[in-house]
């Protein structure tokens, strides 16, 4: 089951991290995710349409206040940590499924770092395990049994990856996301809107389609 | 007479009267000539007059090609009678990042071939960016009976049987230097066919071999090569076997360690150290794979003379650096991961005033979960500490345009600034604003600049500033920057020394590649992809410029009319033959 789900609050702060101006959307048409995002934008049905379509900028670019209800955003990865030490044809800014091999959006050669510089690096994150200088490494325990994906609220540049099999509905998922993301951003559990993306592509409100 | 003169007089029946004209002797130009080692300088030399042209390519033993696409190994056998050593670059610069496709060319064979008839008494052969097989280096080893050194950089299309040969053959070998190559590592046995009677290697850096070698056939040639002075070893190699190397090799100048991570008992740590601080003589140091910030003591004593520390296989933290550079004050470059963090950046800026050269690079490029890494704070910290900072690669996630205006007020030198902020397109994020004024900075301050790596949010006022104020550039290099054909418009038109000029994903177009027209004949060479170029305007270009190849690389299921990566540049060979069938040559 491949998840994207989306959260986003909009902040007169600047994203840090996530910056994909209004300049860069031009260029991310060819990425695949401005699709993802616009559709994402479309479904917000009980908002403002102007600012739903704004929710992609919303997501990464200049916020207001206005708009009262916002959309959170995730997306989903595999649950193999090990697809996470790609090769560069991962996009850097991935409002995508990372693993959707069916979407050739992502930029090749970017970073430009050396071929033979990146093997190194897949080399040694082998042996780094016992690291864990991020929470990247804390999900290989759990292969198999999981699914794991990828949580990105706006305003917080940390992207958060939660195993769904441990909720047993959307508003316990909802409830523990926003308590995970309080340490980074200060939130009103009602501002928040769970919203993901599904196979197709499309940005659907979470809540409609029974949990299981 | 020397031999070469005898032939030059049969050559040019004028010589008497060539000879009345000059001003003095051709032996002394030639003599003279003869200490001449910079290739643009022989360049200059040889446009004066017939006879300094002459003098100049008789006494040249070393020529460099930049593009090995733009002349023809005949042609330079033809000029160049007595050349003992070349250097060859091929692919573009955009090969190293995937964007060139697999079998574009750049073979050495056919150069080997004539050099093996023209220049029996090659040397030494230094290749960058080539595809280079393993028969091509078999033929090498046993046509060459003088050869000396072999340098392969970012090369492909060989794997370790191509070693073998060489190693096997060449019996005057000084030097082997392997990097950074795409290279089919079957195994370590190559190093095992030096002969026993071999001793003369005085470099040998096979670190970006992954497999192991055998350590008692590499244990018996670093003993009996007693000159030697470079040696780069691979991961394969432990600390305890380094060190059994390090007390046969205490003449080492540069050495780069295998893996530096292994459990050590306390005697082999103190026999280790003892090992390194027997080598006075070491400069620079590398490696460091895997390093135990534990054993880093273990360096201090060859720290202290330390001139070119290359971290960048070794995931360190910020205390670990800071507490590494505090024995390192004559440092002059340094390579890290940016796992050292900001804080690591300042120690750089407290304990290295000598730096000149800065390369950070990231060790976790792919992954946008990662919010570590470097800052805007930690170059800054750098230019502040480090006044004569002049080469500069830096890759972060954030950036300034105050930031960068800081750091250049601090260092004017800058020759090389290289900085990638990896989000493409990103902006200033304190104030929100293109980096247009950053890069401004960059050029109006640091008039000697030669390269440039823009990045960040860029509108065409960017390349405003490049073309206004950079005179001194020769390369560029642009990633989805700009804003309209005028962008590069300014470039083109106002950056006259202008050699390199690496661009994708702008949103550049015809009108901005035809008003380079004039200037791509003084140009290496031009790379554009995932612009806005088509078809018709390569053509136009290549029909207008007779002089230069037009080569457009066609990817599959583009529009036809879409240019999708073209690369130009002049040549006196003509168009090339080898083209793979998705490269069109227009």
């Amino acid at each position: 089951m491949e998840l994207q789900l989306g959260l986003a609050l909009p902040t007169p702060n600047m994203v840090k991290g996530f910056d994909l101006n209004n300049h860069g959307l031009d260029q991310l048409k060819e990425m695949g995710g401005l699709e993802a995002w616009n559709k994402a934008a479309g479904c917000f049905a009980d908002k403002d349409c102007v600012k739903s379509k704004r929710s992609f900028e919303q997501a990464f670019g200049n916020f207001t206040e206005e708009c009262r209800t916002k959309p959170l955003l995730l997306w989903s990865g595999q649950p193999n940590e090990e697809e996470d030490h790609k090769d560069q044809k991962k996009a850097t800014f991935s409002t995508t499924d990372e693993n959707d091999a069916e979407e050739d959006d992502q930029v090749v050669g970017w970073p430009p770092i050396k071929t033979w510089r990146n093997k190194i690096f897949q080399q040694q994150q082998q042996p780094r395990v016992g690291r864990a200088e991020n929470n990247r490494r804390v999900a290989e325990n759990e292969n198999g049994r999981s699914i794991y994906v990828k949580v990105k609220m706006e305003g917080v540049a940390i992207t958060r990856k939660i195993d769904i099999k441990l909720y047993q509905s959307y508003q316990s998922l909802t409830n523990s996301l926003i308590t995970m993301f309080a340490k980074d951003k200060k939130c009103d559990e009602d501002d928040y809107i769970l919203t993901y993306q599904d196979k197709e592509g499309d940005w659907l409100i979470a809540g409609d389609i029974p949990w299981q | 007479m020397e031999p070469s003169e005898l032939k030059r007089s049969k050559d040019s029946p004028n010589s008497d009267e060539s000879t009345r004209r000059s001003s003095f002797p051709d032996e002394v130009l030639e003599r003279v000539l003869s200490l001449l080692k910079s290739h643009r300088d022989r360049s200059s030399v040889s446009l004066v007059c017939k006879d300094w042209y002459n003098a100049e390519r008789w006494s040249r033993t070393h020529v460099f090609i930049g593009n090995c696409y733009s002349v023809s190994p005949e042609i330079v056998a033809r000029r160049f009678p007595k050349i003992r050593s070349v250097t060859l670059k091929g692919k573009p610069r955009f090969s190293d990042f995937n964007l060139v496709p697999e079998n574009w060319g750049a073979d050495i064979h056919a150069w080997l071939v004539v050099f093996a008839a023209k220049y029996p008494f090659l040397e030494e052969l230094r290749l960058k960016r080539m595809a280079i097989s393993d028969e091509s280096l078999e033929f090498l080893a046993v046509s060459f009976p003088n050869f000396k050194a072999l340098s392969l950089l970012s090369c492909d299309g060989f794997s370790t049987n191509g070693l073998a040969a060489i190693a096997t053959h060449c019996k005057n070998l000084t030097e082997l230097d392997i990097q950074e190559n795409g290279i089919d590592d079957k195994g370590g046995s190559w190093l095992s066919c030096f002969p026993e009677s071999f001793t003369s290697l005085e470099v040998l850096n096979f670190a970006n071999l992954s497999s192991d070698i055998n350590f008692d056939a590499l244990e018996r040639l670093v003993g009996r090569c007693k000159s030697m002075r470079v040696l780069k070893l691979n991961r394969s190699v432990s600390l305890e076997q380094l060190q059994r190397l390090l007390v046969n090799a205490p003449q080492l100048a540069e050495l780069g360690t295998g893996s530096f991570s292994e459990e050590l008992t306390f005697r082999q740590y103190v026999e280790l150290e003892s090992a390194l601080s027997n080598c006075k003589n070491m400069h620079t140091l590398s490696g460091l794979w895997d390093a135990k910030g534990i054993y880093l003591p273990a360096l201090y004593p060859v720290c202290t003379h330390l001139t070119f520390l290359n971290l960048s296989y070794a995931a360190l933290r910020s205390d670990e650096l800071a507490k590494l550079l505090a024995h390192c004050p004559r440092l002059k470059r340094l390579w890290v991961l940016d796992t050292v963090e900001d804080k690591g950046l300042e120690a750089v800026g407290l304990n290295c005033p000598l730096l000149e050269e800065l390369r950070v690079f990231p060790a976790d490029p792919f992954d946008e979960e990662i919010i570590h890494g470097v800052t805007e704070a930690g170059f800054v910290a750098v230019s502040f500490g480090c006044p004569r900072l002049h080469y500069v690669l830096y890759f972060c996630r954030q950036m300034t345009n105050a930031a960068v205006a800081t750091i250049v007020q601090n260092c004017p030198d800058f020759t090389h600034f290289r900085l990638c902020i990896m989000n493409p397109g990103q902006p200033d994020y304190i104030t929100n604003e293109p980096m247009d004024e950053a890069f401004g900075a960059v050029v109006k301050t640091c008039t000697k600049l030669q390269r440039l790596s823009v990045s960040g949010r860029l509108t065409d006022l960017t390349f405003e500033y490049i073309g206004r104020y950079a005179k001194n550039l020769e390369t560029l290099s642009v990633a989805f920057a700009g804003s309209s054909d005028w962008g590069m418009q300014c470039v083109m038109g106002g950056c006259s020394k202008l050699r390199k000029l690496e661009i994708r994903d702008c949103p550049f177009g015809n009108a901005a590649l035809l008003s380079g027209l004039e200037k791509y004949e003084s140009m290496r060479s031009l790379w554009m992809s995932a612009c806005n170029v088509t078809m018709n305007g390569c053509r136009l270009l290549a029909r207008e410029m007779p002089r230069l190849n037009v080569e457009v690389m066609k990817e599959d299921g583009s529009d036809d009319s879409q240019a999708d990566k073209v690369y130009v540049y002049r040549s006196i060979a003509g168009p090339r033959r080898d083209a793979p069938p998705s490269v069109l040559t227009l």
